[in-house]
């Protein structure tokens, strides 16, 4: 069951990823120097070539070649088993805008990405400034931040249902509110949004932590010289250069948001009443649990173009600075 | 060097034969399980299938391999990925239960009991009614049971109150059996949950003394095409006696875990399957006592009384050792044995006079009012056999939801229920019916 979900899942931003970076045309251009080979090409160039091969290779068959297919069959009446019924044209984009649970499941995933963005940001960000310069206890803080990364994710989200679990709960002992924090969807949400963070939280704190501490130690020094403040150095010196990190992780935290599903299967199942299913979670039940391919196909191929023009505009952000 | 060669050659053949060797399915004496059995009723399943590998098992060369795939929805959802990749590593039985029949009646690759040539003359009527298609009988009722309503005994005790007959006499006792402190907050509900397909099966089956969710008898003489709680008002029915009982403000509409707010007292009642008494029972721990009752009729009119639900063992081989293991299954043995460690029906009519099964309900009334509400229902009140069976299920508690709590006007709640189950099952008719 899990397996089949995350293998889908993982190929979208892969697919991207190589789309991105040109690498149908270097397939064009290995096949091109197959065919007029051994002529007059150059030796090392073929070299780098042969070692790309095998990356080529992964990708056409584990990401180009399903994307193909999910798009093709995004047009087409597909049963069960995987016979092709006839041809759908726009029929299933149609009918699937037209599902009021697909819809609602949009508004869901908007509604976790956004909280999640601002708070993981945030408290990554945070972490990070706080234990950026090295000295005798940050390196206690800095293995209590790196330690969810040793976390299981299906583990974890049940430690998260026994913590949230009915009102008589550890959550509602330790706060003293009333809360049954899964019954309810706003707190539902928050709760997830909550393990949201807590997933993410080890990665994006190191590779934020790792980016401060490569700021060179002279600068700093300089300017403490000068007599610039704390603060003052940390705004206009060591957050600048960790900016471009910052931007990797929140575009991590962006993708990891969209494409949310694993947690919500584990922790809420979608509910209470699918106030919780996300359009990975959604595309999940459909696909897998009710064996509707056509709409799997559909939500795949509208997923990967969703995505394709996110990508492209915060590369476009990032070239313009 | 050519050591080397011949070393590299000899290992390369031996890991490509270790790989076909894992992909291979069961040899022949083995019987692969895939159940769905957690938890007491997990513990209890194992013990049985221990027992036969001890004794039938051992004496015919039999072994029979079981593993929990999950909940029963994920053992479908396993076993119709299984089939799509590759038919030869389906296991040779699967427990599945009524979310599972419209796909497997109209799959190529099952078994039915009457081409593996078990004699089911022994078998429940009405299990046997529930599993019962335009093929046939799909597969052999293993767990049966039925949805029970549960009470705090105790409670209904000191406020002389006996459980309800109808939802209304449910609405009217409601304040009684809720709780508020001094600063009013609850701290006893009436009731907890919110009703879903299974529940609805019973509240919307029951009316008029047979209605269907759905049109081909609820989809088991042939794939369901049309809708028939919304014209028929069977729905609407419902709801506008569900939401009474909620307006008293003492209905919690939580959809977890709600055997647990049970046994903590914080509700006085819940309904749940029969299968889960003992598992309830164990919970609440002798706090206070424990009773079951008939499910509430919707109104004097819903005489049809419940379905039977739980599950079956679908069969996807047609070996001999595969049927003396269901053979085994259904025996008055291992069903008495299941019945007095779960709360299942036992499906072996044999075992109603057995004097066994007669002194063990005589020591557990609880377990008793399962068979007899069965007994009191109309055989043809069915399960609902809906496609997107999962999806439909939280739509139906979000239905419910907006009507109780978010005021939605009742006639378009139906209407938006209507809607979706249709697209339900157009879009199953789509994929599925062409083919045959």
């Amino acid at each position: 069951m899990k397996r089949g979900n995350e293998a889908t899942n993982s190929h979208f931003p892969k697919a991207y990823y190589y789309l991105q970076r040109n690498y149908t045309l270097q397939c064009l251009k290995i096949a091109f120097i197959m065919v007029t080979l051994p002529s007059d090409m150059d030796r090392r160039e073929l070299k780098a070539y042969a070692f790309l091969l095998p990356s080529i290779l992964l990708a056409a068959v584990f990401a180009f070649y399903p994307l193909a297919r999910s798009i093709i069959g995004s047009f087409l009446t597909v049963s069960q088993s995987g016979r092709i019924l006839g041809i759908a044209g726009l029929g299933n984009y149609i009918s699937l805008l037209h599902d009021p649970a697909f819809i609602s499941s949009i508004g869901n995933t908007v509604a976790f990405t956004i909280p999640f963005l601002l708070l993981n940001t945030s408290i990554t960000l945070l972490a990070a400034a706080l234990t950026r310069k090295e000295t005798r206890g940050t390196s206690i803080a800095e293995s209590i931040f790196i330690a969810p990364l040793a976390f299981s994710l299906s583990a974890l989200a049940l430690i998260f249902r026994g913590i949230f679990r009915g009102s008589v709960s550890i959550a509602s002992r330790i706060t003293g509110l009333d809360i049954a924090w899964l019954e309810e969807p706003v707190s539902a949400m928050a709760v997830l949004v909550l393990m949201g963070v807590f997933l993410d939280f080890a990665l994006d704190y190191i590779l934020l932590l790792s980016s401060f501490r490569s700021i060179d130690r002279s600068i700093l020094e300089a300017a403490e010289i000068d007599g610039a403040s704390g603060s003052r150095i940390f705004l206009s010196i060591e957050l600048p250069a960790a900016a471009s990190m910052l931007h990797t992780t929140i575009f991590i935290a962006l993708k990891d948001a969209v494409l949310i599903s694993a947690p919500v299967m584990v922790l809420t199942g979608g509910g209470p009443f699918r106030s919780t299913e996300t359009v990975m979670y959604y595309y999940y039940l459909e696909a897998f649990r009710s064996g509707n391919r056509a709409v799997g196909t559909t939500i795949a191929t509208l997923m990967v173009l969703s995505s394709a023009v996110i990508m492209s505009l915060v590369m476009r952000r990032r070239r313009n600075g | 060097m050519k050591i080397g060669k011949t070393l590299a050659a000899v290992l390369a053949m031996l890991l490509s034969a270790a790989l076909i060797h894992a992909g291979g399915s069961s040899e022949t004496g083995t019987v692969t399980i895939w159940h769905s059995n957690s938890g007491a009723v997990g513990n209890a399943f194992e013990e049985i299938i221990d027992e036969f590998n001890r004794t039938i098992g051992k004496e015919n060369g039999i072994t029979v391999e079981s593993i929990y795939q999950g909940a029963a929805n994920d053992v479908l959802t396993k076993v119709k990925a299984t089939a799509n990749a590759d038919i030869s590593s389906l296991p040779d039985i699967a427990q599945l239960d009524a979310t599972a029949a419209l796909d497997m009646m109209n799959s190529d690759y099952l078994i039915l009991p009457d081409e593996l040539g078990l004699d089911t003359s022994m078998i429940m009527p009405s299990a046997i009614e529930s599993l019962m298609s335009e093929r046939g009988l799909l597969a052999l009722p293993f767990n049966a049971s039925s949805l029970l309503f549960y009470y705090n005994r105790t409670l209904f005790d000191s406020l002389s109150l006996a459980p309800p007959e109808t939802l209304d006499d449910f609405t009217a006792i409601a304040p009684l059996l809720g709780e508020k402190d001094s600063s009013g907050r609850i701290t006893r509900y009436a009731f907890a949950g919110v009703p879903a397909t299974y529940e609805l099966c019973a509240f919307i089956g029951a009316q008029n003394g047979l209605s269907y969710l759905v049109d081909e008898e609820n989809g088991h003489l042939g794939t369901p095409r049309r809708v028939l709680f919304g014209e028929e008002g069977t729905f609407r029915n419902f709801l506008v006696h569900w939401k009474a009982l909620c307006d008293t403000g003492y209905v919690s509409n939580i959809t977890n875990d709600i055997s647990t707010e049970f046994a903590a007292g914080r509700t006085a009642t819940m309904l749940a399957s029969s299968s889960n008494l003992s598992t309830v029972m164990s919970k609440v721990g002798g706090r206070f006592e424990v009773g079951t009752a008939f499910v509430p009729k919707t109104d004097s009119a819903a005489t049809g009384g419940v379905n039977i639900g739980g599950g079956a063992m679908f069969a996807f081989s047609e070996r001999e050792d595969v049927k003396t293991v269901l053979g085994y299954l259904v025996s008055e043995e291992v069903q008495l044995e299941w019945a007095e460690k779960t709360g299942y029906m036992p499906v072996n009519t044999g075992l109603y006079d057995s004097p066994e099964y007669i002194a063990f309900l005589d020591s557990h009334p609880q377990f008793a009012v399962a068979m007899a509400q069965t007994e009191a229902s109309n055989p043809k009140v069915t399960g609902a056999w809906l496609p997107s069976a999962y999806q439909l299920y939280y739509s139906f508690q979000t239905e419910i939801r907006n009507v109780t709590e978010k005021g939605k006007d009742i006639d378009e709640a139906v209407a938006d229920m209507e809607a979706a189950v249709q697209k339900a099952l157009d879009d199953y008719a789509a994929q599925n019916l062409n083919q045959h």
